[in-house]
């Protein structure tokens, strides 16, 4: 019992991370109708920004954490300026291409900056442990889950009662009627990006307190995917929920499954495919999600 | 005027619009035929995966250029292809003529199962659907005993009736006869009633399904024939590099095969074959001006990874944002301009 409420929870604090990253995913897909595959990589070079500060130049982790949240937020406001405020409008095809390719170039530039290297950060919750009686967990993993359910509540607010927020919104509903109400459609765009490559920098950093900075860790993008898609692409509460299952799953798999064998076929790290394989039955069965409306369309 | 006007429904569906089509693409195949007596063995071998590489272009082209279907797991349809013919000829010993086919249709098979979602699915969570197919299958490839994980397997020549494709050489007319193939059956494939029904799809499927096309029919189709084009690349892949490992086939190879459609234009034949050309030509490129820059900045040579992958995606981007009909848009921009000179219309 003991050890199935510790990979529940062990589940929860990476399942957190996937809510983080699916979080941007969604608010980026909600407000510009833009499917961002370089989350992944946008989470990756936060990461990175955040260990060049703290380990390389030697900033307090505090400020460290937070030069990576404004240069993500810049980071995401110049990728929409340079790559998406030409593909307004255009089709979901080209979008989607653009930010592959996007994917693409960001670690290109990572690697060559960074290096195919493995680092870590040092941060205070680094080797800090909580006892729970006879369980014992990281500190760096309770404090993504508390942030992840701050964000959301943050979120769930600022969709819902904020000008900011609601005007998002109306964009991702309709951006020319938007634009004729006397929305900064523009302006939406960027805050968007921004807002969404800054969750993107923290899920990264908190990646990076889980496991190390490296530039493969950009691959936990497409499971954010995953989890997005469970949780229905319109929901925030979709996303988190979608994260969550997806992190607990992949636990139970890495734990009961891996090093397990059948036949000639060997299990070994299952827990990388079990949210892709999750993803492909939500799919066929639910393709809109848990929380997810299905949209009628209009000839 | 710019454009000759079709008048007849012949017309438009000809195989070679004109007799000047004909006399280039003759031409073409002489000077293709002429090749091997002039180039090296090294330029005879960019060839070769120049033209593996147009096979499965074509494939995805027809898929994604045609029929509108976004498919992230090109590269997974190719590894099924590759190790179907590995295991078919090293371990039950059937012979290539027979191999080549079933490992077309066994990616084609697996294809069906993937697009069957496709018809509840569209654009975005098909991409998703399909991306996460590719790293399914990598993952299988990796952990089943039977294609020995990451060590790679070994692949036996190709033999025909007795005798032995060995060189360079008799690889490069094997493959420009498949290519030649793929691009003829491509092209009819393209210009009759199921190509006008792929277009139909990618235009508006709703309405297509309106005028009576059958979504579930050409759709599945749609994806049937483009795994089979992968499978067929796959196989050739594998006989000519005669070692495979699970790792050639991952999502860097699909997005090299996105890359080529885009780049060339989608949903036209001429561009998937130009786009494979260059894209598979650009690594070559980057190796060549590498070893000439290694002299004066040796820290480079290490970053040539990096910046294949790199300038993939900014080939894909710049694409998108300045010319969205690719090569294809460009050349047939230039012959219009030409044609009407002096006057802009």
């Amino acid at each position: 019992m003991e050890k199935i409420f510790e990979i529940v929870l062990q589940g929860l604090s990476m399942g957190s991370i996937y809510a983080l990253l699916a979080l941007g995913f969604v608010l980026i897909f909600k407000s510009t109708g833009v499917i961002n595959f370089a989350q992944g990589e946008l989470s990756m070079v936060g990461a990175f920004i955040c260990y060049t500060f703290a380990t390389v130049l030697h900033f307090p982790y505090l400020l460290a954490f937070l030069m990576t949240l404004v240069l993500g937020a810049v980071l995401g406001a110049v990728v929409d300026v340079v790559f998406f405020r030409r593909m307004v409008g255009e089709h979901l095809f080209s979008t989607i291409m653009v930010t592959v390719g996007l994917a693409s170039i960001l670690t290109c530039i990572a690697g060559i900056l960074w290096g195919h290297d493995v680092y870590a950060i040092r941060s205070p919750f680094t080797d800090r442990t909580v006892r729970l009686g006879n369980i014992v967990l990281s500190q760096g993993g309770l404090y993504t889950i508390g942030v992840s359910i701050l964000l959301l509540g943050l979120f769930v607010f600022f969709f819902n009662r904020s000008l900011l927020g609601i005007a998002m919104r109306g964009t991702a509903e309709d951006s020319d009627t938007a634009g004729l109400m006397g929305i900064n459609v523009k302006k939406i765009h960027m805050a968007a990006w921004s807002i969404g490559a800054l969750v993107a920098a923290v899920a990264g950093v908190f990646l990076a307190e889980l496991s190390f900075v490296r530039l493969t860790m950009s691959h936990t993008g497409v499971k954010a995917m995953a989890a997005a898609i469970l949780g229905g692409m319109q929901s925030i509460g979709g996303a988190i929920i979608g994260g969550a299952i997806i992190g607990v799953v992949e636990s139970f798999a890495a734990n009961y499954l891996s090093g397990t064998e059948m036949g000639n076929f060997h299990f070994g790290d299952i827990k990388d495919v079990a949210a892709f394989a999750i993803m492909i039955v939500v799919l066929m069965i639910r393709p809109h999600g848990i929380f997810g409306k299905e949209k009628v369309e209009r000839l | 005027m710019a454009r000759k006007f079709k008048t007849s429904y012949q017309e438009d569906l000809a195989l070679f619009q004109n007799l000047w089509v004909k006399a280039w693409l003759a031409i073409l195949v002489a000077l293709l035929m002429l090749c091997p007596q002039v180039l090296s063995r090294y330029q005879l071998s960019i060839l070769n995966e120049m033209g593996i590489a147009a096979i499965g272009a074509l494939g995805l082209n027809l898929l994604t250029g045609y029929t509108g279907q976004i498919s992230l797991g090109h590269g997974a349809f190719v590894a099924i292809g590759a190790y179907t013919s590995a295991l078919l000829t090293g371990r039950l010993d059937v012979p290539f003529w027979v191999s080549l086919p079933l490992s077309g249709l066994m990616a084609a098979g697996l294809g069906m199962i993937v697009g069957i979602p496709s018809l509840r699915l569209k654009g975005l969570y098909l991409a998703l659907g399909t991306l996460a197919f590719g790293f399914i299958v990598e993952y299988i490839l990796f952990h089943w005993g039977l294609t020995q994980g990451d060590m790679g397997m070994a692949v036996k020549r190709i033999s025909l009736f007795h005798f032995t494709v060995r060189t360079e050489e008799q690889f490069f007319y094997l493959i420009v006869v498949f290519a030649v193939l793929a691009a003829i059956v491509a092209k009819n494939i393209a210009r009759s009633k199921i190509g006008r029904a792929f277009v139909a799809i990618r235009d508006r499927d709703i309405a297509a399904e309106a005028m009576g096309i059958s979504l579930a029919k050409y759709k599945v189709m749609a994806f049937a024939i483009s795994s089979f084009y992968a499978g067929i690349a796959g196989c050739l892949t594998a006989h000519y590099q005669k070692w495979i490992v699970p790792g050639s086939f991952d999502i860097a190879l699909s997005i090299a095969y996105i890359a080529m459609i885009i780049l060339g234009g989608l949903g036209s034949i001429l561009g998937s074959i130009l786009g494979a050309i260059l894209i598979t030509g650009i690594p070559h490129g980057i190796v060549y001006l590498s070893d000439f820059f290694k002299q004066h900045f040796p820290s480079l040579s290490g970053l040539i990874v990096d910046f294949k992958l790199g300038i993939f995606g900014l080939i894909i981007v710049l694409t998108l944002l300045f010319e969205p009909h690719g090569l294809f848009g460009i050349y047939r921009r230039v012959k219009v301009y030409w044609k009407t000179w002096p006057y802009k219309y």
